[in-house]
């Protein structure tokens, strides 16, 4: 098992982190916090880029790249808590249409993303759960059309996201449809971080016609490509955590070789020491396991399911360490809204709970292993 | 990044196994003659090393007439994953292949090469590292053993603790203080000492769960007599040798501790089910939490060791290596706890329950054994320590 970058994969991270250091700036960040700057200009330049196209296949008009290549965007949009469209399009969106969807609408919708035209989100959780079992969201076919009526939470850009893969229920199973955004009431949620807005939806008999059926409830092999989607929706946010949380881990140690106290920097004290240390190995820890369920999930491995819980958990287990602990040994100073820390301690609570955080994702593990079997299905 | 070898390393791999059918010591051999400590050499193990040695499997990176067969760093390591697998130990006198062997190969001369180091290679000989003292553990540069320069001897008064297998050793790699005068990371040297030389007194250490069990002990030297010719390199330059040798012993051992972490946690989630179906459905859901967190330390481990590997591999620096002492011995702990919690009214008991008749061990009698890597070869603690200044580059307190 080879878990180091390649050179290409190198290379593209080291682009997209030197592009994003122009484009995506603290001072970009801070106006999104202080309402004085929006999105529009970022997901320009990143559509001019082609980064929407990365990960489409080629015969949809993408790069045709993976999600070991998407996963190291998405780290790197975490990594300067980068706002806008582009990580809900790219991992939420475009991974749920693939799989669900039969080839045709597939690549409409995929086609559309490539190009940069399209901006869109996934809608799965309902009443604070995201296991797909939970979904309530009601199906219901009307002559061609099918008509779908529920509520979904914690939709990421759920208000400003043009198309939205709704997941609903029929009588006879799941299925996915695409909703435009305009056809939908969406509640923003006043939360902490700006640069992730959540929104909660509401569906009132909305019509869907055959031709943004991505795949009719009940359909052969929707749970296994809807676990497909949501496995890697799910390593992306742990990978944008992932990087978030660097961040946090970098800033403060070199604040920690800066400020002096008692007329020495405080990082020479041991007991600061050690606390960095067992942040730098949960940050580690973390990277390794999304780059483990990235593999696994693009060689279709039979753990998938499990590494990508796995990666999850543990870039919960990070955010809870990094965020507490670059708080704290930052001090006063990172208590303020002048400092930039905040920005990064918001970005990975926010990323946390979408997809399930830490302790839903270690339920999925205890089915997926066998280790108990109280309860519902899997996620 | 990619989840499997090429197809050579595969095929090393393979020419490996067929080799470990035909000659590996078998389950009942091993177990007729244990080995009762790291520098016990029952029958079977030097008949094995020796098999091993000949046919260049026991250090498979090195060359043929070291009794390897010039393999690169990937096949070594597959070559560590295969021996696992199968249940085989490598060695029985870990100290003497992994850190002594190598270090006589670095700083010796040919005839300490000729008569230590190709000994050990074939199976004759062990031996034991005498590093620590009762003032110098971690602080290992504090060592006060006293090696008086006589000329074509030295007279080596002083005592060493917590030497792994000094009882079964033939010689001991020992590390003394022959200048009190230089500052004291430039005043030790290494000497080739017989463990049965007049004047060198052994007392096993029993261990706290298992007193029967003694791989520790202390040594006592009382003007013991050396000849110049077993110095190890140069007269004062011992201290290399004691960077060196960690070095040696940390390039593989990471593999080690990810192997033992996750055959402990395979455990741990295979008897999971049965005990949490006669739990409590609430208490079964928060212990079932702590189990999968293990899992997670597990793959955890696994990930980041290969992902260490890997840059090494490259020649690139790898950070993660530092991490893993640390990340393996500590989850193995905590493991072992979960393990010992498990079974409610059984968490003390040394005899495993009856579900793991065959493990030979419990989750309790483990746990306490996993203090010894948490504790030796730098404590968690000194990990730490090193992880800081060395990789983060925080300032020295």
């Amino acid at each position: 098992m080879d878990l180091d970058l390649s050179e290409d994969e190198a290379d593209l991270r080291d682009n997209v982190r030197t592009v994003l250091a122009g484009i995506c700036p603290p001072a970009l960040v801070r106006g999104i916090h202080e309402g004085t700057a929006d999105t529009g200009d970022l997901w320009g330049r990143m559509v001019e880029l082609g980064w929407p196209a990365l990960a489409v296949a080629e015969r949809h008009g993408g790069l045709g790249l993976g999600v070991v290549e998407q996963v190291l965007v998405a780290e790197e949009l975490g990594r300067v808590v980068a706002p806008g469209p582009l990580l809900a399009t790219t991992t939420q969106f475009a991974p749920a249409v693939r799989e669900l969807g039969d080839d045709a609408v597939a690549a409409r919708f995929l086609a559309r993303v490539a190009a940069g035209e399209l901006t869109g989100t996934l809608a799965l959780a309902e009443d604070g759960r995201w296991e797909a079992g939970a979904v309530a969201t009601t199906a219901r076919p009307d002559g061609e059309d099918w008509v779908l009526d529920g509520t979904k939470c914690a939709v990421l850009d759920g208000a400003s996201a043009e198309e939205i893969v709704v997941i609903a229920r029929g009588s006879e199973g799941l299925g996915a449809f695409v909703v435009a955004g305009t056809e939908i009431e969406a509640a923003p949620r006043l939360g902490l971080d700006p640069t992730l807005p959540l929104a909660d939806l509401r569906l009132d008999e909305v019509r869907v016609r055959t031709d943004r059926v991505l795949v009719a409830p009940g359909s052969k092999g929707v749970d296994e490509a809807l676990a497909r989607a949501i496995e890697e929706a799910t390593v992306a946010v742990a990978a944008s955590t992932v990087g978030t949380c660097r961040m946090i881990f970098e800033t403060t140690l070199e604040y920690l070789k800066v400020r002096e106290q008692y007329g020495r920097p405080i990082g020479s004290f041991q007991a600061l020491k050690h606390r960095m240390v067992d942040a730098y190995l949960l940050v580690e820890r973390a990277t390794a396991l999304v780059y483990y369920a990235a593999l696994a999930i693009a060689e279709d491995t039979a753990d998938r399911a499990v590494a990508a819980a796995a990666a999850k958990a543990a870039a919960g287990d990070c955010q809870r360490l990094l965020a507490q602990e670059g708080l704290q040994l930052h001090g006063g100073i990172g208590f303020t809204w002048e400092n930039d820390l905040h920005f990064y301690l918001k970005r990975a609570k926010a990323g946390d709970a979408l997809f399930g955080g830490a302790v839903v994702q270690r339920s999925v593990m205890a089915r997926e292993l066998g280790i108990v079997t109280i309860g519902g299905g899997r996620a | 990044m990619r989840l499997t070898f090429g197809d050579e390393v595969e095929a090393f791999r393979q020419e490996f196994r067929a080799w470990l059918a035909e000659n590996a010591p078998t389950a009942e051999e091993m177990a007729a003659e244990p080995a009762l400590g790291s520098a016990h050499l029952p029958g079977w193990a030097r008949s094995w090393t020796r098999r091993m040695f000949d046919d260049g499997w026991l250090v498979p990176g090195w060359p043929p007439e070291r009794g390897g067969r010039n393999a690169g760093s990937v096949e070594t390591l597959v070559y560590l994953e295969e021996l696992a697998r199968a249940g085989i130990p490598r060695t029985t006198n870990p100290q003497g292949l992994g850190i002594i062997v190598p270090s006589l190969f670095d700083y010796g001369d040919e005839a300490q090469t000729r008569d230590f180091a190709m000994p050990i290679l074939r199976g004759e000989v062990s031996a034991c590292l005498g590093m620590s003292e009762p003032g110098a553990g971690s602080d290992l540069a504090s060592l006060s053993t006293r090696a008086v320069d006589h000329g074509d001897h030295f007279v080596v008064n002083g005592q060493k603790v917590w030497t792994s297998g000094a009882r079964f050793a033939d010689f001991c790699f020992l590390f003394c203080r022959t200048d009190v005068d230089l500052p004291k990371h430039k005043g030790i040297s290494v000497l080739l000492v017989d463990v049965d030389t007049p004047g060198i007194t052994v007392r096993p250490l029993a261990e706290i769960v298992h007193p029967e069990r003694a791989d520790l002990s202390e040594v006592f030297f009382d003007d013991v007599v050396v000849s110049r010719e077993r110095l190890v390199g140069e007269l004062n330059n011992g201290w290399a040798m004691a960077n060196g040798s960690l070095a040696h012993e940390r390039s593989m051992v990471w593999l080690r501790g990810v192997l033992e972490l996750e055959e402990a946690i395979g455990r741990l989630v295979a008897e999971a089910p049965d005990q949490l179906a006669r739990m409590d459905p609430v208490a079964a859901a928060v212990v079932a939490d702590r189990i999968v967190d293990s899992y997670v330390d597990g793959l955890a481990a696994r990930a980041l060791g290969y992902r260490g590997f890997a840059k090494y591999v490259r020649g690139g620096s790898a950070p993660e290596q530092a991490l893993m002492k640390a990340l393996c011995s500590e989850s193995h702990r905590r493991a072992c706890l979960v393990g010992s919690e498990l079974v409610a009214d059984q968490g003390a008991d040394m005899a495993p329950a009856d579900h793991l008749r065959g493990q030979g061990c419990s989750w309790i009698d483990e746990y306490f054994g996993t203090f010894g890597a948490t504790i030796s070869a730098g404590s968690s603690e000194i990990q730490r320590n090193i992880i800081a200044e060395k990789v983060l580059g925080l300032p020295r307190g």
